[in-house]
């Protein structure tokens, strides 16, 4: 299966949660192929909302930055997990940036989803999405449903599906788990 | 009542949150005229400066636009620099979240992450006003807009007199929450006839890139 892994962690040099991403990549990479991004490490800039990317030059980003790598990595996986500690209540704002830009792999003419609006396909093939988050002192069960709820709407905005949402510390004993969890989502 | 207003669209000043937030200040400006700052996010070299801003502030209404469900990337930048103060009850946080498809479904799981914000940062949670297809109203002739600048002029109005958002306004503005069986007739009528991606078309022959549109150059 090939991998994409969007680490959006602030400080990776110094978190323990990119240490642990990194080891759970290292797992991964045992049977899988796998791209991590530390998004932090990368020159990556906001979405501006200009529209090249649907009107000028169709599919293309109009930022020259490190992104280009990520939506190729993106839209050729199997699977694109997002990874960041919760920030006020959310994953930071490094990862929001990535999810923004990733709007570059979608087209503009919309098509109706179970009477809601959503923007038709680029590609023939979209990813599964898994999430995986680190608590802050005060996160409760809310604030992960909460987060799990905006993924399920990016999932359906991406034409895709979140298979799984974990917690950092669960993620690296339950590695397998996961990866049984995906295998058995793609049978359904 | 002082109002500070974060207007957190990438497009900064030529954006659809200036656009309704002008049209808020004219009914807000019929009861006060003063003490009305306003922040744009777009500018995000200047990020500390926006979170003085809010640390300072008594009422504070941030806008933004909906991205991919949720906010854009530079005010969750913005988020994470005021959240990690209390504010011990004394601040009004409200919040307004437009969009471009036109039902309010898709704003409101983020609309349910402010109001947690609000009460995590400890600030006295006003509301949050949802609008949904907004994305054409530069184009749009007056006809179209001004019903949704009115409500937008009543909201302000209503705004300075109270310090909440108009209950029936709010409603009206979220309405549609999904596409109903009318609209939804309406919708596949006008996509057959190519009317709904009429504003897509027009703005890829503007940019001669029609025949490219269905481009996939990352694959
Ligand atoms: C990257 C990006 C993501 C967006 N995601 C959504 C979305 O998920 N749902 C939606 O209804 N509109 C979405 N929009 C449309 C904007 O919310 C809409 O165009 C808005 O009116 C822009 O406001 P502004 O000019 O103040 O930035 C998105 C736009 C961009 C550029």
């Amino acid at each position: 299966m090939k991998i994409t892994i969007l680490n959006g962690d602030l400080n990776p040099t110094t978190n323990s949660f990119s240490r642990k991403v990194e080891a759970y990549v290292e797992e991964l990479r045992k049977s899988n192929r796998v791209d991590l991004f530390t998004l932090a490490q990368m020159d990556l800039h906001y979405c501006t909302g200009c529209w090249s990317c649907w009107w000028k030059t169709p599919g293309e980003c109009a930022i020259n930055d490190d992104a280009e790598i990520i939506f190729r990595s993106v839209i050729n996986s199997d699977l694109v997990i997002f990874a960041s500690p919760l920030i006020a209540g959310f994953p930071s704002s490094a990862l929001k940036k990535i999810m923004d830009r990733l709007i570059v792999l979608l087209h503009p003419y919309i098509e109706i989803v179970n009477g809601e609006c959503h923007h038709r396909k680029r590609y023939e093939k979209y990813p599964n999405l898994g999430l995986i988050l680190e608590k802050e002192p005060d996160t409760d069960d809310e604030d992960i449903k909460l987060v799990k709820d905006i993924f399920d709407r990016l999932a359906i905005n991406f034409h895709s599906k979140l298979v799984f949402v974990k917690m950092i510390d669960e993620v690296t004993k339950l590695d397998f788990v996961i990866m049984e969890e995906v295998r058995n989502d793609e049978k359904i | 009542m002082k109002l500070t207003i974060i207007n957190g669209s990438p497009r900064n000043k030529k954006s659809n949150s200036k656009i309704l937030i002008e049209k808020f200040l004219e009914g807000y400006g019929k009861i006060e005229s003063s003490n009305i700052e306003i922040h744009y996010l777009a500018n995000i070299h200047k990020m500390d400066e926006h979170a003085k801003a809010f640390a300072q502030a008594d009422t504070v209404l941030l806008i933004f636009p909906l991205y991919t469900d949720c906010m854009p990337g530079i005010v969750k930048e913005f988020i994470e620099a005021i959240a990690a103060n209390k504010y011990g009850n004394k601040k009004r946080f409200g919040f307004i979240v437009q969009s471009g498809f036109p039902e309010s479904i898709h704003s409101v799981y983020v609309e349910k992450y402010l109001e947690k914000l609000s009460l995590r940062m400890q600030c006295e949670y006003i509301g949050t006003v949802i609008k949904g297809g907004v994305e054409g109203i530069q184009i749009m002739p007056n006809y179209m807009t001004s019903k949704l600048f009115t409500n937008f002029t009543n909201l302000g109005e209503h705004f300075a007199k109270t310090g909440c958002f108009n209950e029936e306004i709010v409603e009206k503005l979220r309405t549609p929450y999904k596409m109903s069986k009318a609209n939804l007739f309406g919708f596949k009528l006008m996509s057959k006839t190519g009317l709904t991606n009429f504003y897509w078309n027009s703005n890829l022959k503007k940019h001669n890139a029609f025949e490219n549109r269905f481009a996939a150059p990352y694959k």
